[in-house]
């Protein structure tokens, strides 16, 4: 009897925006497997054509509404650079401060909201919490922490006001600061909850291989998030983050509204997972131990693994900030004038986002007014890859049921945590 | 003194009449209730959950559609409607008001008392200003809002 899969996975559930699987197959002979991405670019590029320099940061803040302080922090870098404007290096670490608390946030909610019910097997958080009452409980109150964090530093959950090029309109107090330090050593048994429970839970994590290209920031002695050059687990030689275009390589494809992009394959990898495995080895020791628990070493080339990745950077985060608050607390707080002459130029800022290396590139002339913008999106980075792991994946499952291969497929996307109305510029309002 | 009423103003206000809810949040906020905090949370209702978490009354000013005639006001709880919404469970981009209150009833952390103001909408098309009817009405919504306010404390 000819057996036939038919999967028109559409508008995939528990991602940020709207993406497709395609899987067709008869008598285990695949016939077309196809990640497809339909949503309709938003133009940030073009809106910021003609802006002044100073309401750069707050536009393209709104590219994502969980990772907006990773552009906000992109953009201003990539002003400073343009206007060859230098910070100190107490702003430095209050901006590395705030990115840690946009990854609590934006990694909790992957793993505890988008994740954890594929790994505990309900259709979304809210079922768990009469299954689960603890650990959803655990997970609400990180991603609670998160977003008080994130509004003591950047004046609010989303949307950063208080991040300025040249430096920060407002530092929280040392009171404040000596406030977040006593949360955040509070939160490690619960981290350690949330690592537990995933744990026990890691056997239903599907065990595929594939070798794979993976591209992050490095930094000697450090696992970066906020600084660094561009490395590759292809090749020993990185590059500047000035000359990231020769790195991303976009381009267009058929199937999908988002760009994708190639450095020295047909695809790479940008996120939790290329970040640890290029980076481990610098990892902070509660951070390592929760790497060991769950086996994850810098060779891992199984893409659900990303979110053990995620899980780990949480802890690392963690314990990075509370050794970032007793420096600052130890050196003082000083308040600092924001002084800032615009000037014509070009400059790149980059960090690493949650999902993964994001690049900004602006160009602004004499009156700071910008003449052009290049924003460079973890997702599109991941577009291709998620192709490449789909055509190598399907193969080996096409004798499973219809019902199975769509969902391995599904935690397949999932895992990447794509953020795919970011990365094709769609404005997603639903009316009320 | 803590805060033990939060007043929440949901909406898009870049769809006319939808951005009702946070454009009266603005201005109750520039007004003198002790004991009240409150917020424009937009569309997030996962922000919601956090800002109700632990008070004892919770408001919520918002667009709906009640069968009622453009510009009209009331005031319901949760328990005197039934959400005929379809939701595709897609991402968190997607809000349901509803589902987020019973999700804070089942955390055990939702507050005792939940008030919801509906305005019904005229004109949810594009624009970044309400329509003349509901303009010329907010100093009525405002009026029934601070009664409400004021009558708890």
């Amino acid at each position: 009897m000819s057996k036939k899969i038919n999967i028109e996975a559409r508008h995939i559930t528990r991602v940020e925006g709207h993406g497709t699987i395609i899987v067709k197959a008869e008598d285990g002979i695949l016939q077309q497997v196809e990640w497809q991405v339909p949503e309709a670019p938003r133009f940030f590029e073009a809106m910021l054509r003609g802006r002044s320099w100073q309401d750069v940061q707050s536009l393209v803040s709104r590219v994502c509404g969980i990772c907006s302080i990773s552009h906000s922090l992109a953009a201003i870098k990539g002003i400073e650079a343009a206007m060859n404007i230098q910070v100190s290096e107490q702003t430095r670490k209050f901006r590395l401060l705030a990115h840690y608390s946009e990854y609590l946030q934006s990694h909790i909610l992957h793993i505890g909201y988008l994740v954890a019910p594929d790994l505990l097997g309900a259709k979304s958080v809210v079922p768990l919490v009469e299954t689960h009452f603890d650990v959803v409980k655990t997970v609400i109150k990180l991603h609670r922490i998160a977003n008080a964090w994130s509004d003591l530093l950047a004046g609010r959950t989303t949307h950063p006001i208080t991040f300025k090029p040249g430096g920060f309109s407002k530092f929280p107090s040392e009171a404040e600061l000596k406030e977040l330090k006593t949360t955040l050593e509070n939160i490690v048994p619960d981290l350690e909850a949330v690592a537990g429970v995933i744990l026990s839970l890691a056997g239903k994590i599907p065990n595929f291989q594939r070798d794979t290209e993976y591209v992050a920031l490095v930094e000697p002695g450090a696992y970066p998030f906020y600084d660094g050059r561009i490395a590759s687990t292809d090749t020993q030689d990185t590059v500047a983050v000035s000359e990231f275009e020769s790195v991303v390589n976009e381009y267009v494809v058929g199937q999908s509204t988002a760009k994708w992009a190639r450095w020295h394959r047909d695809s790479y990898a940008v996120g939790a997972l290329a970040r640890f495995n290029l980076n481990s080895g610098y990892l902070l020791p509660m951070a390592a131990k929760t790497a060991k628990m769950f086996g994850l070493d810098s060779k891992c080339t199984n893409p659900y693994m990303n979110t053990i990745a995620q899980l780990v950077e949480v802890v690392q985060i963690v314990e990075s900030s509370l050794q970032l608050i007793e420096e600052l607390l130890t050196a003082g707080i000083k308040q600092e004038t924001l002084k800032v002459t615009p000037q014509a130029g070009v400059g790149v800022g980059c960090v690493e986002a949650p999902r993964g290396i994001l690049f900004h590139r602006y160009a602004f002339d004499e009156h700071g007014n910008c003449t052009s913008a290049n924003l460079s999106i973890p997702t599109n980075q991941n577009h291709g890859n998620i192709q490449k792991d789909l055509e190598a994946l399907v193969p080996q499952i096409l004798d499973r049921s219809q019902d199975e291969i769509r969902l391995l497929l599904e935690m397949l996307v999932r895992a990447y945590d794509p953020c795919i109305s970011c990365s094709t510029h769609f404005l997603d309002v639903k009316f009320v | 003194m803590m805060n033990k009423t939060v007043v929440i103003g949901l909406g898009n206000p870049l769809l006319t009449d939808e951005g009702i809810g946070v454009c009266l949040v603005e201005e109750l906020a520039k007004l003198e209730f002790p004991g009240v905090v409150f917020h424009d949370l937009g569309t997030s209702c996962a922000r919601v959950l956090h800002a109700i978490a632990g008070m004892e009354k919770a408001v919520f000013i918002d667009c709906a559609f009640m069968g009622e005639a453009p510009g009209v006001i009331r005031s319901f709880t949760p328990d005197d409607v039934k959400s005929v919404k379809k939701l595709g469970h897609f991402s968190l981009h997607e809000g349901d008001l509803l589902g987020t209150i019973e999700l804070s009833s089942r955390l055990g952390e939702c507050p005792k008392e939940l008030l919801i103001f509906g305005i019904q909408p005229l004109d949810l098309s594009q624009g970044q200003s309400l329509s003349p009817l509901l303009a010329g009405k907010l100093e009525e919504y405002i009026k029934v809002i601070s009664a409400e306010l004021n009558r708890t404390y």
